[in-house]
C-alpha cells in the first residue's frame, strides 16, 4: 500500500478509461461469458417488432452489465495500482449501447471521507458513446485501507 | 457443486419461459432456487476477456501471487455471469426481455479459482413506475468459507 496514495487523491480529479467500440460479435461473446443470452442481446428482429413501453430499440444492444464492467475495468485499472480497492459501483443505464458504438467511462472524484475504521473516496462515474450521449451513470466508493 | 451443470446450460431462453414467474406473480422476500457453483479459472479467464479486461490479476499467479490479493481473482463484476451460472432456466431473471434498468453492487472479497460460491436471491419490491412493471432484486454471493464476496441491488423493468 502507498501511504501517500489517499493523501495524493483531490477532489476534482479525473480519470478516463480506455474507448472501446463495441460489435455485434463482442455483444454475443458477452452473452457466452456471461451465459445472459437475453433476446435483448442476440436477436435483431425481436428488438425491431418489439416496443418496451414507449421505447423502440434499433437492434440488438450491449448488455447493461457489458457497460457496467467497462465501468468497472476503469475504476480497477486506477485504484489497485494504488494499492486502494473497488467497494461499491452504483449505475442506471441511460441510452442503449449499439453495434459500433464507441464507450468510454469517465470518473471524477467528488469528495474523500474518513471513518475510524476506513478512508473513502467517493467518485460520479459516466459511459459516454462516440456522440458524447451519457449511457449510463452513477456513483462508485472506494477504500484506502488503513 | 460441480461445474457439470453448465454443460447442459440452456442457452435458449425462449425455451420454458411459460414456466417463468411474471410480474404478478413475483412476490418480494420470497427466496428464489439457487444452486452452487465451482469458478474455474476457466470461467473467469473467459469473462475477463470478454469485458475486454485483460488485468494480470486474472491471468498470471506469479504476478497475482505478489500482489496485495496473494492470488488470482475474478473481476468484480464476475456476478453477471453467476447470476445465470447459480440459477435454473425457470429462473424469472432469464425472461426475453427484461430490460436492465440499473443496479449497485458492494464488494467485499474477490472471487477465486477453486471457490464454490453460493447465491442467495429475492425479489425485495415491485412496483409500476410510467407503465412498467419494476422489480427490484437482491443478490448475495458468498464463498466456501460464508464469506460475502459482493452484494447487489437490481432494478429490472418486466416484459410481462
Amino acid at each position: 500500500m502507498n501511504s501517500d496514495a489517499y493523501a495524493a487523491v483531490q477532489i476534482g480529479d479525473q480519470v478516463a478509461g480506455e474507448a472501446l467500440t463495441v460489435t455485434a460479435a463482442m455483444i454475443k461473446d458477452f452473452a457466452e461469458a456471461s451465459h445472459d443470452f437475453n433476446a435483448l442481446h442476440l436477436d435483431d428482429a425481436f428488438m425491431e417488432s418489439t416496443k418496451f413501453g414507449k421505447t423502440q430499440f434499433e437492434g440488438v444492444i450491449a448488455h447493461g452489465l457489458f457497460n457496467f464492467s467497462r465501468i468497472t475495468k476503469t475504476l480497477t485499472d486506477w485504484l489497485w495500482p494504488q494499492g486502494a480497492l473497488h467497494r461499491r459501483l452504483e449505475t442506471r443505464h441511460l441510452n442503449p449501447v449499439y453495434d459500433g458504438d464507441t464507450i468510454t467511462a469517465h470518473l471524477t472524484v467528488t469528495n474523500k471521507y474518513q471513518t475510524p475504521k476506513g478512508r473513502w473516496v467517493q467518485l460520479e462515474v459516466k459511459l459516454k458513446n462516440q456522440k458524447g450521449q451519457v449511457v449510463a451513470s452513477g456513483d462508485a466508493m472506494a477504500e484506502y485501507p488503513l | 457443486m460441480t461445474t457439470d451443470r453448465l454443460k447442459n446450460f440452456e442457452k435458449d431462453f425462449w425455451k420454458g419461459w411459460e414456466r417463468r414467474k411474471t410480474w404478478d406473480e413475483i412476490i418480494p422476500g420470497v427466496v428464489r432456487p439457487t444452486n452452487p457453483l465451482t469458478l474455474t479459472q476457466e470461467m473467469i479467464q473467459r469473462f475477463a476477456r470478454a469485458i475486454g479486461d485483460l488485468n494480470p490479476l486474472y491471468f498470471d499467479e506469479e504476478y497475482a501471487k505478489k500482489s496485495p490479493f496473494k492470488g488470482l481473482i475474478s473481476p468484480p463484476s464476475i456476478h453477471s455471469f453467476l447470476l445465470f451460472a447459480c440459477t435454473d432456466n425457470d429462473d424469472w431473471m432469464r425472461e426475453p426481455g427484461t430490460i436492465n434498468a440499473g443496479q449497485s453492487w458492494y464488494y467485499n472479497v474477490p472471487a477465486r479459482p477453486g471457490d464454490t460460491i453460493r447465491l442467495v436471491c429475492k425479489a425485495v419490491d415491485k412496483f409500476i413506475r410510467k407503465e412498467r412493471l419494476f422489480i427490484v432484486h437482491e443478490n448475495t454471493f458468498y464463498n466456501q468459507h460464508d464469506q460475502v464476496i459482493c452484494e447487489g441491488r437490481g432494478w429490472t423493468i418486466r416484459p410481462r
